[in-house]
Order: C-alpha cells, then sequence, then structure tokens
C-alpha cells in the first residue's frame, strides 16, 4: 500500500455516494427472517440436547450449544442485514444495495426492465410484507428488494413499470 | 408473444390471412431416425437373447415374427409421424413467423420479426443425405424460445432465411413487388445503408446487385482493423450460391490445420494425453487391461469436448453483410449463422496461454436468444474459434465497426497485450496485487465513445468489449479484503452467454465513478440506438 494514501480514499464509500436518499426496508423482515432461520437452527440444537440427555455424555452437548451460539450469532446478524438492505430510486434508474461483510450494489435502468414479479408467501404475507423483483434480459441483474411494505411494493410495481414503459427500449 | 390455446385449432388464434406452409415430409425420419434406429436395434437384441445360446438361430427360426415386429414397429412410427408432420406448419406475416405444432397438446408460436436476435440454418448430418435444412430463429425470450423451422429443401431454407431477414430489416416483403426493396431506400441513400438486399423476382432468378454493395461497405468504413479488401470483388460469386442473399463480403477463414494445432495447444487436450497415458501407465502397472475401463468415462468426456470443438469450428468462414454477420463452420452438422447488426451484446477476445507464442485469439460474443440454449456444451456464439490477431480485431470491427476513438489500433495494442494504467486505461491499483498477485497489472478498463472495454488475465490474457447501448444493468461488488484494501469490482450484466464483463478489483472510487457514467453513458447511447429493423430509414432519430 505504498502509491496512494488511505487519507485520499477515506471520504468515498462508493456504496453511499452524496446526494441519493436510500430508502429502507420494513424492520418487519428481520422478524420473517428470523423466525425461518431460528426454528430450523432451534430444531437442531432441540435434535442435539434429546441425544446429549440420551447418551449423557458431556462432550456430546458441543451440538446444541454450537447451534443456540449459531442461533445468537444470527440474532445480531440478521437485524443489520436487513437494515443494510436500501434502494433508491433516481430520475431513470433504480439503485438496489445489500450485504455488511460482502456489499454489492446493482443500477437497474428503467428502460432495460423486461418484467417485474411482486411475490408473497404465507409468513410475509401475515407480516403485511412483500418482495420486488426486477427483471432485466440479464442472468446476472439480482435485483430483488425483500421485506417491502406490501402497499409500498404494489405501488413501486406499478410506478417502475411505467417508468420504463415510457424509456423502454429494445436489448 | 405465442398465442395458441391448447385445444383449439392452430388457424383458430391466427389471422385467416395466413398462409400456411408445411415442412418436407421427410422431416420425421431425419429427426426421428435415431430414435427407430435404437427401438429396433433393441427389439432385434431382445429377440436374440431369447434364444438363449443361439440367438441368430432362434431369430431365424421366428424370422416371420421378428419382421412383422419390426414393421409394426416402424408402422406406428410412420403413422404419428405422419400426423405430426400434417400438422407442422409455418407461416410469416409482415410482423411475425409463425410456428405449429403438435398433434395432442398443440402449440402455436409466433417470434415477431424485429426482436429476430440471429437466424441460423442448420444442417445435421441426416439432413445434408436428403439435402434438407432447419431455419433457426433465434429471439430474445431466454430457454428454447426460438423458433425452429424445418425440415425444408436447402433452397426453400436459403429463400427462407433471406426473406425474414428482409422483412425483419424492414424492406416489407419482397416477393410482393420486386421493385420495392430498391425503392425504399431511395430517399436519402446516404443516410440510410441502401440495402443490398435484391429486389426480389417472384421466384429467386436475382440478377446479382452489384451497385448497392459498395455504398453499404463504405457506411461501415475502415473501421479499427485490418479491414477487408475490396468490397466488388465479393459481390460476384455470392448470387451464384444464394440467390436471394444480400451480397456479403468475405472477411476470414480459419485453416483446419490451424484449429487441429490450436486444439493441441489447449488444457484439455494435454489433460487428455495425460489421462491416456496414465491410464496406459496404471494398466501395465496392475498388469490388466481392466484398468483402462476405469479410465474409460474421462478419455470419453475430454475426448468429445475437444472433438465437439474441432467438429463445430470446422472450415469456420466469417462474413459480413448488409443484414450483419454471417458465419458458416460444422463438420459434421453444418450451421450458417446470420446475426443482424446491434444484436451482439458483449464480445470477448481470449488468449490462452499456449497460444501466445502464435499470436492467436479466440473471440466469443453474447448474442441474446442464445447463450442459455438447451445444449449448452455446445455455445453457438463463437465468432473466432482460433486466428490470428488480425483477425481478432477484424471479428471486433464486425461487432463494432466504430471503437468511438481517434487511434482504434493503438487502443487494441494497449487492450491485448499492455497493462498498468495510461492515458486510456483506468488500471486496478498497486495494493490490489494482495487480491490478484498475478494478473493485477492486466486489471483495468477503458471507456471510448461508443464502448467500454476490460482488460483482465495475464496469463490467459482477455478483453471484454461492450458497447454502450448495450448495457443491461451495472454494478459494483465488494468483499471484507476489497474493503479493507479499499476496493470494488464493477460489473457489467450482459445477457446470458459466455462473456461476464467485469473490472476486479477497482479502486473503489474509480469503481463508483465508472458506475455514475456509465450508467449515463449508457442512457445516452440508447436513446441513439439503430431502429430494430435495421434497415428501415431512421424516423426521428437526431
Amino acid at each position: 500500500m505504498t502509491d496512494d494514501a488511505p487519507a485520499v480514499r477515506a471520504p468515498a464509500d462508493p456504496f453511499d455516494p452524496p446526494g441519493l436518499e436510500w430508502s429502507r426496508v420494513s424492520g418487519k423482515l428481520v422478524t420473517a427472517r428470523l423466525v425461518v432461520s431460528l426454528s430450523t437452527v432451534g430444531l437442531f440444537a432441540v435434535a442435539g440436547a434429546v441425544v446429549a440427555l440420551a447418551t449423557g455424555a458431556a462432550w456430546v452437548w458441543a451440538f446444541p450449544a454450537f447451534f443456540v451460539l449459531l442461533a445468537l450469532w444470527l440474532l445480531w446478524l440478521v437485524p443489520r442485514q436487513v437494515r443494510a438492505i436500501g434502494y433508491a430510486e433516481r430520475a431513470d434508474d433504480l439503485l438496489i444495495r445489500k450485504g455488511i461483510m460482502f456489499r454489492t450494489l446493482v443500477v437497474v435502468p428503467y428502460g432495460r426492465m423486461q418484467y417485474l414479479d411482486v411475490e408473497r408467501g404465507p409468513l410475509t404475507r401475515a407480516l403485511g410484507l412483500a418482495s420486488l423483483q426486477l427483471h432485466t434480459a440479464s442472468a446476472g441483474t439480482d435485483a430483488s428488494i425483500d421485506g417491502l411494505p406490501a402497499e409500498v411494493a404494489e405501488r413501486l410495481r406499478d410506478q417502475l413499470a411505467a417508468r420504463g414503459e415510457a424509456r423502454l427500449a429494445g436489448l | 408473444m405465442t398465442g395458441g390455446a391448447p385445444g383449439a385449432h392452430g388457424d383458430v388464434t391466427a389471422p385467416p390471412a395466413l398462409a400456411w406452409q408445411r415442412v418436407h415430409p421427410v422431416t420425421p425420419l431425419v429427426k426421428g431416425w435415431l430414435v427407430l434406429v435404437v427401438v429396433v436395434v433393441g427389439l432385434l437384441r431382445s429377440t436374440a437373447e431369447q434364444g438363449g445360446g443361439d440367438g441368430a438361430q432362434f431369430a431365424l427360426r421366428h424370422l416371420a415374427w421378428v419382421v412383422l415386429g419390426v414393421a409394426v414397429v416402424v408402422l406406428v412410427a410412420g403413422a404419428y409421424s405422419w400426423l405430426a408432420w400434417r400438422v407442422t406448419a409455418y407461416a410469416i406475416d409482415p410482423d411475425a413467423v409463425h410456428m405449429r405444432s403438435g398433434i395432442v397438446f398443440k402449440q402455436h408460436r409466433k417470434a415477431r420479426l424485429d426482436r429476430i436476435q440471429a437466424i441460423e440454418v442448420r444442417q445435421p448430418l441426416a439432413a445434408r443425405i436428403f439435402g434438407l435444412a432447419e431455419v433457426k430463429v433465434e429471439v430474445a425470450g431466454g430457454d428454447g424460445s426460438g423458433v425452429a423451422i424445418g425440415y425444408l429443401t436447402e433452397r426453400t431454407a436459403q429463400e427462407l432465411r433471406a426473406d425474414l431477414l428482409a422483412r425483419a430489416a424492414g424492406l416489407g416483403a419482397p416477393a410482393t413487388s420486386a421493385a420495392g426493396a430498391p425503392a425504399s431506400g431511395a430517399g436519402t441513400p446516404s443516410a440510410a445503408p441502401v440495402p443490398g438486399e435484391p429486389g426480389v423476382a417472384a421466384d429467386g432468378g436475382r440478377v446479382p446487385v452489384a451497385g448497392p454493395a459498395t455504398p453499404v461497405t463504405a457506411e461501415h468504413g475502415p473501421g479499427s482493423a485490418g479491414s477487408p479488401a475490396g468490397p466488388a470483388s465479393a459481390v460476384a460469386p455470392a448470387p451464384v450460391l444464394h440467390a436471394l442473399e444480400a451480397p456479403e463480403q468475405p472477411l476470414f477463414e480459419v485453416p483446419s490445420g490451424r484449429l487441429v494445432g490450436s486444439s493441441f495447444l489447449s488444457v484439455e487436450a494435454w489433460v487428455f494425453v495425460l489421462v491416456v497415458v496414465g491410464a496406459v501407465v496404471a494398466a501395465f502397472a496392475a498388469q490388466t487391461p481392466a484398468v483402462l475401463f476405469s479410465f474409460l468415462p474421462v478419455v470419453i468426456g475430454f475426448g468429445s469436448a475437444l472433438f465437439g470443438r474441432f467438429n463445430r469450428s470446422f472450415a469456420f468462414r466469417a462474413a459480413t453483410s448488409p443484414d450483419g454477420i454471417r458465419l458458416r463452420h460444422g463438420l459434421t452438422e453444418t450451421r450458417a449463422q446470420t446475426i443482424p447488426p446491434g444484436r451482439v451484446q458483449a464480445v470477448e477476445l481470449v488468449q490462452p496461454f499456449l497460444w501466445r507464442r502464435f499470436g492467436w485469439w479466440r473471440v466469443h460474443v453474447n448474442v441474446a436468444g442464445y447463450g442459455r440454449d438447451a445444449n449448452a456444451k455446445a455455445p453457438t456464439t463463437v465468432l473466432l474459434p482460433v486466428g490470428s490477431r488480425a483477425e481478432a480485431t477484424t471479428a471486433l470491427w464486425l461487432v463494432l465497426p466504430d471503437l468511438g476513438t481517434a487511434d482504434p489500433l493503438a487502443l487494441l495494442a494497449e487492450a491485448l497485450d499492455g497493462s498498468g494504467p495510461s492515458d486510456v486505461f483506468t488500471a486496478a491499483p498497486r495494493r490490489s496485487r494482495w487480491l490478484d498477485p498475478v494478473g493485477w497489472r492486466r486489471n483495468g478498463y477503458a471507456v471510448t465513445a461508443r464502448a467500454v472495454l476490460a482488460r483482465s488475465g495475464r496469463v490467459r490474457r482477455r478483453l471484454v468489449v461492450v458497447p454502450h447501448e448495450r448495457t443491461q444493468s451495472l454494478g459494483l461488488e465488494q468483499g471484507p479484503l476489497q474493503r479493507r484494501l479499499g476496493l470494488a469490482s464493477f460489473v457489467l450484466h450482459s445477457t446470458p452467454g459466455s462473456v461476464h464483463p467485469e473490472v476486479p478489483h477497482l479502486d473503489a472510487r474509480d469503481a463508483r465513478l465508472l458506475l455514475d457514467e456509465q450508467s449515463v453513458r449508457a442512457r445516452e447511447a440508447r436513446s441513439h440506438d439503430l431502429p430494430e429493423r435495421w434497415l428501415e430509414q431512421p424516423g426521428a432519430t437526431a
């Protein structure tokens, strides 16, 4: 690291440019994701505990303990992950950013959208959430926003579809 | 995009004016001969096995039954095929090509002509024996969305392709008026490339059109590469074989000697040789040939991959025409592809390490509708299987006649062989060597008025070029290590295919800047894009 000093690049966070207003997704997404992951992890923890009780060997308790630790870690991680999800509507494109450790930022031009999906599962429906997915002609475009309040998702879908139509280009 | 309610007869959903044409009656035989052979052979084998030790005698004793069994199979297959053939038909209207098929589950597929991404005339070995060919129309609809019209006689297939291309180019139906095509371009010959597309006389008897070819090729300009020879020379021989085609101009072909040589200089070939040698050594060590069989799957795998590439790339020829890029290739199965202008989404020039001594390059493209095709092992998107550097740049020129820079040759020299930052290239910073110790100097990008050039790979050199107007979406990616080092990777999302444009490990600020600027450039380029009917008069476009 000889060529440029850290001070030069310190202010530039490429994932948070100035002058952009990021919208967050609903905090209920934390609940939705935790219910799924914790019930899986919990199942393994209980199974581990049963085995440990049955065998009576002390070291077997390492398995349920591991899953309990995993659950605690998830409790810490998932809210942060959900907070890291953001989207911003610009005049001509939609920006979606995700991730804490591995961060991604996707810019989807409205004119490139081929179709939009709004999906709701049983759990997310109970929480009043929906996820919106944008599809372009590229399979590499990973442009989905989970955990939007249902009415926001609908509004966004219609809005984006209208903008896409106005700017539609071929391939 | 597809019409046709199941159960309803195909014609119900289609406009009554559609003139349905049947495919060639031999089609079922060409498509199903292998199945038939397998069934008959299976039948004979099980008959033979019935006889216990001496199958042949058993079969002879019950010859009548054997013949009857085979006859029944052939008859049933024939009857089904005949029914299937009767309902298989295609039609063309001014906007779309229609194809209907299916006895129980009827399918009526309609592909819009202005969405055509590529047209291919395919001739598998069996079809060649009968002089038949299949016309495959690719549209950008993802898996299996193309329309395969076949089989037709070679002549019909050629005519159909020319007709489809003419209509897709916006020349209207050539068959209706012989004078129609040239007239449409008469208004402003300088603005619209006057089609070399023939004024098609009612049935194919077209006179060679010498005049239009010149403005068309001149339109493309000398461009960046070792450009092709004089246009006039190429026009004369073309109409002999392809009476209805737009005139074309051959650009390069791949001699089979070079193709064989390049095959041996690939990693697959070396692994293949190593495996074979290893198998023989192991067999000698174990003193039993049985060992050889355990190596068989690997040998077959590599061998067929090698042969497959050779087979597809055999006699590879490329040409340019007003209808776009023309490619012809194949040993057992021949293909003639036409990719209209503006349909190539991304180009990749690759030089595997072993090819560097010979200065060979391979060129791939992404075309929507190809790529994720059913047989992914046979990518149909090779623009040049192996060629000299001049040919590779010619291939690039085919896709992008104007690179959008004053000195394309200097730019390409740097893009193909250069490394490190320069006037035009923004390179990955030195600190990225922690993440890419070998190739970090090569990682970088350049932006011209027309395209982004992404350079990478030191051992296996790679250059990806994406025209601005073909950008789908853009992305930035950053892992924890990259974050510590202040780096980020820039990704351009292209349509599915073998080319994945990205610039790894850029300075985070460069990456961000590129992302912002590129989204603006892509938007502007899109608004000035060619019309989808590429020979149509550009109307309101400034």
